[in-house]
Parts: structure tokens; sequence; C-alpha cells
């Protein structure tokens, strides 16, 4: 990714991005919550999807380009942080409860 | 898998702070980001040929603009741009230079300045010409006008270099390349110059022709100044070379008896043709002024001054510039001095030994033709006998014992006689002279000697 160069003006936030992720993956797997689901989960599963087709087609000029590139970015990590957060804590739970 | 549906739908939440979190990043990076890219652009460009770069950076997005020397001048420039690690899109605002037909470059020099202008076809190229226009001036102020484009003849710098070379040797004038053809107009500084710029013409690059060389050469002034307070002859300006320069001192030197030469003649090339068959015998008139000047400027003679009587006054008039050869213009402002008070006979005759001493009346060797070389001093010996209106004077011709004494005596008596006709034409009455000769009867010097000999030739003045 061509953004790596310019990275080390924001690897900071990349990595706060990361971290939020995995405490929000941790925490995901045993709060009872009701989450955003259903149509308004799809609705903004369809603007990520908007913005990364924008992104891709580099249809946005200038800072706006710059900037949704970056919180793609930051997004994506973010993503992976509560993937790995929410796996882990999952992992953790199955251990420490005894087989039924 | 199911189960990853069911946590993700409460990761929304955190988005909440991520928004937070890209704010943050987006305020504290853009513009860094930007500089950081816009340094890097600016460096893959810094050594490409372009003229007007100019490199703004929105984001990740370069605008790119610059004028490039050659097609594939403009698509490496906007390669190195687009590849520069980061970029994300360029704005190609890159175009060529455009091509000048004709390509036409030019250097006009005048009193305080030398302007270039026209076209260059790089800015190296043109930095090199005002950096030689500023060495071949010294001191001259150099103003550039130039433009770039394309379309220069192969070898345009190496015929703008000459070219500015020559400008130096003008005083004022306009030099232009137009495509491959040379043109040249103005005055050169010196006599000389014209001549040396042509000559440098020959060195043009190939595929160069000069189409006009209009090149005019200062006018040639030779000034001779008769000032007989100092009792000087001045003689400034220029002479085409060492013999005529020689040849026109020796001539002055003979003519002008009474006053001394100051030579401040300068050798030059550039003279007119003829220039010492007309300089020697307006030298001549010259010396039969009492003051004067000749301003010869090319083939302009001027001649101003004071005669000493009436009659020579009419004769330097009407002898002025009738040898002189066709294409030569001549002036003669003669005006007459005002006559000197009479003398009683005694101070005549010692005014008449004055000058005789000073000089000696020459002739054509073995005839009795008055030497042209002679007529400042007979002249003054008719100024002279024109302040004695009661004396009568008897002009005596000497010989050395050289040759038959009967022939010697006949040569003589003609010698005196001729002496006798100038002072007639001059205005004198004839019944005033008695021309005699003595042939060598009278030496006043021995003849065993080309010395004493040269005493003994004499024409002698002796009041009665």
């Amino acid at each position: 990714m061509i953004m790596v160069h310019v990275a080390q003006f924001f690897w900071g936030w990349l990595l706060a991005s990361l971290l939020l992720g995995f405490a929000m993956g941790w925490i995901s797997v045993v709060q009872r919550g009701e989450g955003v689901a259903g149509a308004w989960g799809r609705a903004l599963w369809a603007l990520v999807v908007v913005l990364v087709a924008l992104a891709l087609s580099r249809a946005v000029p200038g800072r706006p380009g710059y900037w949704l590139d970056l919180g793609l970015v930051m997004f994506g990590l973010y993503l992976a942080g509560c993937t790995v957060g929410a796996y882990l804590r999952a992992w953790v739970v199955a251990r420490s409860t005894p087989p039924a | 898998m199911h189960e990853l549906f069911r946590w993700s739908s409460k990761w929304w939440l955190g988005a909440i702070v991520l928004v937070v979190f890209w704010a943050f990043a987006t305020w504290t990076s853009t513009e860094p980001v930007e500089s950081d890219l816009a340094a890097r652009a600016n460096a893959a460009i810094r050594d490409a040929l372009l003229d007007k770069k100019r490199v703004a950076v929105a984001g990740r997005d370069v605008s790119f603009s610059a004028e490039a020397f050659s097609p594939d001048g403009r698509r490496s420039a906007l390669a190195a741009v687009e590849g520069v690690p980061g970029v994300r899109l360029v704005n190609d605002g890159t175009r060529l230079v455009p091509e000048a037909k004709p390509f036409v470059w030019s250097a006009e020099r005048d009193v305080v300045r030398v302007t270039l202008s026209g076209s260059a076809p790089l800015p190296q190229v043109r930095g090199r010409l005002i950096a030689a226009a500023k060495a071949s001036l010294g001191n001259v102020e150099v103003a550039d006008q130039m433009g770039l484009a394309r379309g220069a003849p192969p070898r345009f710098d190496a015929a703008a270099l000459l070219m500015l070379d020559q400008i130096g040797k003008l005083k004022d004038g306009k030099i232009t390349i137009s495509d491959d053809k040379v043109s040249l107009s103005g005055m050169a500084r010196e006599l000389g110059g014209r001549e040396a710029i042509a000559a440098s013409l020959k060195n043009l690059p190939e595929g160069f022709s000069v189409a006009a060389n209009d090149i005019k050469a200062p006018p040639y002034v030779f000034q001779a100044y008769k000032d007989p307070v100092a009792s000087t002859l001045t003689l400034t300006g220029n002479v085409p070379d060492k013999a005529v320069h020689a040849a026109l001192v020796a001539s002055a030197g003979r003519r002008f008896f009474g006053e001394k030469v100051v030579d401040n003649l300068k050798e030059s090339i550039g003279a007119p043709a003829n220039f010492a068959a007309v300089v020697v015998p307006a030298l001549g008139a010259l010396s039969r002024l009492s003051t004067g000047t000749l301003v010869v400027t090319d083939r302009e003679v001027k001649l101003s001054g004071d005669a000493l009587y009436d009659a020579a006054a009419a004769q330097i008039r009407a002898g002025l510039g009738r040898d002189f050869p066709q294409g030569w213009q001549y002036k003669a402002e003669i005006a007459v001095k005002p006559p000197s008070g009479p003398v009683d006979n005694s101070v005549c005759q010692q005014l008449f030994a004055d000058l005789l001493t000073k000089a000696r009346i020459r002739f054509e060797s073995g005839k009795a033709d008055l030497s042209p070389d002679s007529l400042g001093l007979l002249d003054r010996l008719t100024e002279t006998a024109l302040r004695c209106p009661t004396a009568n004077i008897e002009i005596a011709g000497h010989t050395d014992a050289d040759g038959d004494a009967a022939q010697n005596q006949a040569l003589s008596q003609r010698r005196a006689q001729a002496v006798a006709d100038y002072l007639v034409r001059g205005g004198l009455p004839a019944n005033r002279f008695t021309a005699v000769g003595y042939g060598s009867s009278q030496p006043i010097a021995g003849n065993d000697t080309e010395e004493g000999k040269a005493q003994n030739r004499r024409i002698d003045f002796v009041v009665k």
C-alpha cells in the first residue's frame, strides 16, 4: 500500500486504532447488549463498501481523498484488532469454562 | 463464523471513538504529509530540463505544472513525479515550451546597456549567454528579455556566443540570429572593429550564414593644429601605418620650420584610400597659415585659420583640393590675419635674416622651381616685405661650387627670380625687387663638405 510511505506521520493513530479494535473485540464477546444489527448494520456495511469503492477508484480528490484513505486504513486496522481481540477472548473464555 | 457476526454488531460502538481518532489523525498529519510529498516530488524533478516548474500538493495528490523542452522530457518528468512513493494522483499541468518559427535571438547594444531578447533554447543556454555578455562587456549593464522556445537551429549556442563576442566591439548596434541567418548593424567601437567583426564572422558554426553585415566604422579622423603662441604643430588622430606616419611627421618637420611638431598620432587601420596623398598637401596649406586647424574626417578635409596676407588666403582657398583624388570633399575657411605694423628698413633686414637662418628656401633639385616645402617660409618673407613698404630688396641667389660656374650663376639667377616672382604674386610691386644670381662666388662655408655646400646653396634678402 502506497500509504505506507507516508505512515511516519500517523503511525501512532494506526496503532491506536488497532488497540482500540483489540479492546472492542475483547469486550464484544462477553458484552450482553444489542449492538447495531439488522437494517442499521447492513446500512453501515453498505456505507463502508461505498467508501472503499470511492477510495479504490480514487474518485475523491485532494485532501478529502487523503482523509478517506486514512480513515479506511484506520477502520481496517480497527476491524483487524476487533477480530483478533474477539477470537482471543473467545479462546480464553472457552479454556476457563470447565467442559460440561 | 456466526459468532463473529454477533460480536461484530457490537464493534460499531468503538467506531465512534475511531472517528475521533481519525479526526485527530487528519488534523495532525495532513500538512506534514503534503510538505513531505512536495519535497520529494521537487527532488525527483530537480535535474529535469524544465521551465516554470510548479508542484502543489493537496492530500496525496500532486498538481504538477511545467514547460518541457521536448516530448520525451515532458513524459519523463511526469513519470518521475508519479513515481514518488506516497503520491496518489498527479494532475498533469505540463506542456511543451512553444516552438518559435523563425527562431529569433538578438543582442542590442546602446550607450548604457546590452539588451538580450528573443528566444533561447534552454534555461542553461540562456544563463550562459547572460554570463558571456557580462564577461565580454565588463561594466555594461546586461538586460535580459529572452524567452525560452523550442526550434533553435543546431549549434545555436556557439553562434550566439560568437555574436556576444562581437557585441563588445560595437559602440552601438544590434546583432540578430534568425534561424540560421545572422545580421549585424551598428557602429564599431574602434577603428578596425568592423574588420575584426567581419573576420570573426568566418568562424560562424557550420550551417549559419551572414544575411547582412551593416557594421559601420567610426570616422577616421586626423587633426593638425598650428598654435603660433606655443609655436607648436600638434598632430592628433589616426594614420594608416608606420610609413605614412613617418612620412607625415617628416613632411611636417620640413614645412613647419618655426614650430615644434607634437606627434600624438596613432596608427590604425581603416583609413580612406589616398589618405597620405591628401593629408600631405593639406598640411602644406596649413603651413602657410599664421594659425589654423586641419581636420580630416573620413574623406572630408576642413582647413580653417588665418592666412598671412590677402593674396595668400586666395591662393590657399584656390589651391586646396586641386590635387585631391576623386571622392574627397574639402572646405577652406581662410581669413586673413590683421597686418602687423610697418617697420623701418633695418628692422626689416633683421626680420629677413632671422627667417632665413631658421630655414632655407628650397628648390627642386637642379631647377629653379620652388619646393612646396618652402611655401610657409615664402609667405613669411612676403609678409615681412609688406611691412617695409619703402625698402628696395635685392634677392640674391647663391650656389655651391659644384659644376660649371656659368651654369651655377644662371641657376642662381633663375632661382632668385622665382622667389621675386613669388613675392610679386603676393601683391608686392615688382620694381622693389632685384633678383641677382651670384653663382658660387660668395660662399659662406667651405665647399669641401656636403654640409658646407648645403649652406652655400641659398637665397639671401638684402635690404638696400
